[in-house]
């Protein structure tokens, strides 16, 4: 995927380069962003050919009173035959330059349970109740509400949950993973960068959901060490 | 704001002062007005109705009054999160989230859905030439049941007891455990009983499309919009039921103690499965109706065929049967695994291809035509692009990495405001402009429809296109405010005008409703020239249409046989109408399980048991009661 990411910069020059989302601070995220990109790219094609045929069409079409007896054009079975199967061919094609990297992509990123990961890693225990998060280092030190990550490492979470469902978001670092009772998840953000990111609940879990938000430093690996045998 | 009861004092939040305030207001007025004016009788008639225009115009009616309250409480939100750290009357934390539990299901279940339904009932059995529904007893019990559904619902807010566990009604929340008390509750019975309806008018539906078609009319002459009613009609009855097993599920772990979606048997998941197998077919359940509208009025006022009528209706039949393979979409994050993931996915992105098809053959029935501008037509016109900005999100959502993102922001509430505002919303409006004349027999006003399209289509993009750049930005939905930190103030601000913007447009609407019924002149039979078989009925229409039946012998055989000058041919024999009398019946059943509703929200079960008994009573004398004698006589008994 690195290659295709090169083409990233010339994305980046239509404009919006300073929108979260778009600007990952991650590796995950990069390929995320990559992927919002590619289908943005490919949609607003299909919206210009569309938003192209529809202006041209009402305004050479539309009703004027010398047109009342010109005569209904009408295509004969062989063209509405092949503009049709156009299509019904050219969307598939962009749907399948569409799909190769983005289930390539999505395929390594799926959150999984539990028992079916295998993952190489910084491993932390991430635990939410309303409304308040709970990391666990190695080191078994806990933290409210704090997260501490080392730059440039795979970060693997183990997400679990006290009493309802909520969802971890960091939008600077990777999209968001759901915590569900009793079935704990793991996620990964590989590499991120340094720096101190709000994260938040994204999925609705009672009175106080909007609040329920922590922060994230992202530090070198020696700071990391430092923090979790403290 | 303290006040004094039968010797307690009760508290009250300031909206709901008002709310009671201009509740007393409104009924008292309505109340004043029905005996000045004497219109017991109308009234009368209209309870005990079993005809389908006059049940589709009762649909339109409460349809559109839950639509009013709904966009309320999105006037409301909109308020709350204009600006940053915002404090607006009460509507922080817990009313917020009642509010935005309200908004979200009543304007799918009491607004999208009857006014839908309601469309349906006037104008599918005219277009097929039916003299009404094959059921009609059926019918006006659906419709009392989504009356007492939506009245349910809608009371809990004034009851102050509204639920807010988000339309959705995610477990575990909405167990007993997290949010104990009546609130809930509301939610369960309000949208089971309303379900009720509306699958026993799904059930009608089919059974009149495919029976009481007139002579003639083979399914593949059918105009698109009841093509598109009968998909339709068997996505409800699929999906419907499985929401309906969710609910009672969900009833059961709330009333009587069972851990279907919690605890250490259950699983909350269990619940996601089952409302999103409901929950996305309903996307198409609210679309589908609308592609067949504008389907019509495309066809009607480019003065042309449809394009590719078969592909169209081939579309429509697999948009309806991949509908119910992509419902794990709404789900990628809940960590189901790689290979779920990657296969719903896959189903999700096909669906663009067949929707795809029917957006190019709309565009290519308007090509070659002579199009006119009237407002069913503008309606539709600015459908199209409105409907694949939403769909291209759509496609966009469907990349499972890219989704992570997205999921639950406000990227995604823009794209279903989108996709259902752009089908559903304006696909109503225009079947109420271009239906108005079957219905009244009246014309709505040309000009204040174009002030209400124009008002409407700006507001529209106006509040939802900043909603996709604040869900980037990391605005989650669902919450009631962000930080002034955050980037996202002037784009919610111009979210907040916009929605404004489409209130007004809904004032003009309301304006040109009250100005057609006192200035209006007869509108005639055929005000569009159209081409099926509704206009050549007279407007309104009559409850004995199609008196003689006619003979169809192509699609678009009325526009065929005004272009040649020709009456269109009677047909021998025509199938018997179905038999519509009025009864009070259905308004009865309806109102037993209302309260038996009520009593089990409150878990009073006496009342609930008396109730749900006279129920059962009401079906008795129901069975022993056949409308039908009065024609045909007594049945041999043997």
């Amino acid at each position: 995927m690195k290659k295709i990411r090169l083409l990233f910069p010339l994305l980046l020059l239509s404009g919006c380069s300073n929108i979260t989302v778009l600007n990952p601070k991650s590796t995950t995220g990069k390929d995320q962003a990559f992927l919002i990109w590619l289908g943005f790219g490919i949609m607003f094609l299909v919206l210009a050919v569309v938003f192209f045929l529809l202006v041209k069409i009402i305004i050479t079409y539309r009703y004027k009173k010398e047109r009342e007896h010109d005569p209904t054009h009408y295509l004969n079975d062989k063209q509405k035959r092949h503009l049709q199967l156009a299509w019904t061919i050219i969307p598939i094609i962009l749907l399948v330059i569409l799909a190769i990297p983005a289930l390539w992509i999505s395929y390594h990123q799926s959150p999984v349970a539990e028992a079916e990961s295998r993952h190489e890693g910084v491993h932390i225990h991430v635990s939410a109740k309303q409304f308040q998060w709970t990391f666990t280092y190695d080191t078994d030190k806990t933290e409210e509400n704090l997260l501490i990550l080392p730059e440039g490492e795979s970060i693997i979470l183990h997400l679990s949950t006290e009493d309802v469902i909520h969802s971890f978001w960091v939008p600077e670092l990777a999209g968001k993973v759901d915590l569900i009772p009793n079935k704990p998840i793991v996620y990964e953000i590989k590499e991120p960068e340094k720096g101190v990111y709000k994260g938040k609940c994204a999925e609705y879990c009672g009175i106080q959901h909007a609040n329920m938000t922590f922060t994230v430093k992202v530090v070198s690996k020696e700071e990391y060490e430092n923090y979790i045998n403290n | 704001m303290h006040i004094p009861l039968f010797g307690k004092t009760i508290f009250l939040t300031i909206d709901l002062v008002i709310a009671w305030s201009l509740l007393i207001i409104l009924l008292s007025t309505a109340i004043i007005y029905v005996v000045r004016k004497h219109k017991y009788p109308v009234i009368w008639e209209y309870i005990r109705t079993t005809n389908h225009r006059k049940i589709g115009t009762l649909y339109m009616i409460f349809g559109f009054l839950f639509f009013l309250r709904a966009g309320l409480d999105a006037l409301l939100i909109r308020m709350q999160l204009a600006l940053p750290n915002n404090n607006f009357m009460v509507y922080q934390l817990e009313k917020y989230n009642e509010t935005f539990t309200s908004h979200g299901t009543m304007m799918i279940f009491f607004a999208a859905m009857p006014l839908l339904l309601g469309l349906m009932n006037i104008a599918v059995p005219l277009q097929i030439g039916a003299r009404d529904l094959a059921f009609p007893f059926l019918n006006a019990l659906s419709l009392w049941l989504f009356v007492a559904g939506g009245v349910m619902f809608g009371s809990a807010f004034f009851l102050d007891s509204s639920p807010a566990v988000g339309w959705t009604g995610y477990a575990p929340y909405s167990t007993v455990q997290y949010t104990p008390g009546a609130a809930t509750n509301f939610y369960v019975f309000g949208i089971q009983i309303a379900g009720f309806g509306t699958l026993l008018t799904a059930l009608n539906m089919i059974v009149t499309i495919i029976r009481n078609r007139a002579p003639g009319m083979k399914l593949m002459r059918m105009p698109l919009f009841p093509w598109a009613a009968l998909i339709t009609s068997f996505l409800i009855l699929i999906a419907f039921t499985v929401l309906a097993i969710a609910l009672y599920l969900l009833m059961f772990d709330r009333l009587f103690g069972t851990t279907f979606f919690s605890g250490e048997d259950g699983d909350p998941v269990y619940w996601q499965h089952l409302f999103w197998f409901f929950g996305h077919p309903e996307v198409y359940i609210l679309a589908l109706p609308a592609f067949g509208l504008f389907s019509d009025i495309i066809s009607t006022f480019s003065r042309k065929k449809v394009f590719g009528y078969p592909a169209m209706v081939v579309s429509l039949l697999m948009i309806g049967v991949l509908g119910f393979m992509v419902w794990v979409h709404h789900m990628f994050t809940v960590g189901l695994g790689p290979i779920i993931n990657t296969f719903f996915a896959v189903t999700t992105m096909v669906i663009a291809i067949p929707t795809g098809l029917k957006v190019f053959n709309w565009l290519f029935t308007m090509r070659g035509g002579k199009i006119v501008f009237t407002v069913p037509m503008l309606f539709a016109i600015g459908f199209i692009p409105s409907f694949v900005m939403g769909g291209v999100t759509g496609v966009m959502l469907s990349l499972t990495a890219a989704d992570f993102q997205f999921h639950d922001t406000h990227f995604v509430v823009a794209h279903f405001h989108y996709v259902i505002l752009a089908s559903t919303i304006l696909g109503i409006f225009a079947g109420l402009y271009y239906w108005y004349p079957k219905i009244t027999g009246f014309k709505l006003n040309e000009t204040l429809g174009k002030w209400h399209f124009w008002l409407f289509l700006a507001g529209y993009h106006m509040t939802f296109l900043p909603m996709h750049i604040t869900g980037l930005q990391g605005m989650p939905r669902r919450v009631y405010t962000y930080g002034s930190d955050e980037g996202i103030t002037a784009l919610n601000f111009t979210s907040t005008v916009g929605a404004f913007l489409m209130g007004i447009s809904i004032i003009v609407f309301i304006i040109n409703i009250v100005r057609t019924t006192r200035h209006a002149q007869p509108a005639g039979n055929d005000p569009w020239n159209g081409r099926t078989l509704e206009w050549s009925v007279a407007s309104p229409s009559p409850e004995d249409s199609f008196t003689p039946m006619p003979l169809v012998e192509r699609t678009d055989a009325y526009w065929y046989a005004k272009k040649h000058n020709e009456n269109m041919k009677v047909a021998e024999n025509p199938r018997h109408a179905p038999i519509a009398k009025d009864t009070l019946l259905p308004f009865l059943m309806a109102l037993a399980i209302f309260v038996t509703g009520f009593g089990l929200i409150y878990q009073s079960y006496w009342i609930a048991a008396i109730s749900g008994a006279t129920i059962f009573v009401l079906f008795i004398v129901r069975s022993f009661n056949d409308e039908r004698e009065s024609v045909y006589g007594r049945g041999d008994v043997k």
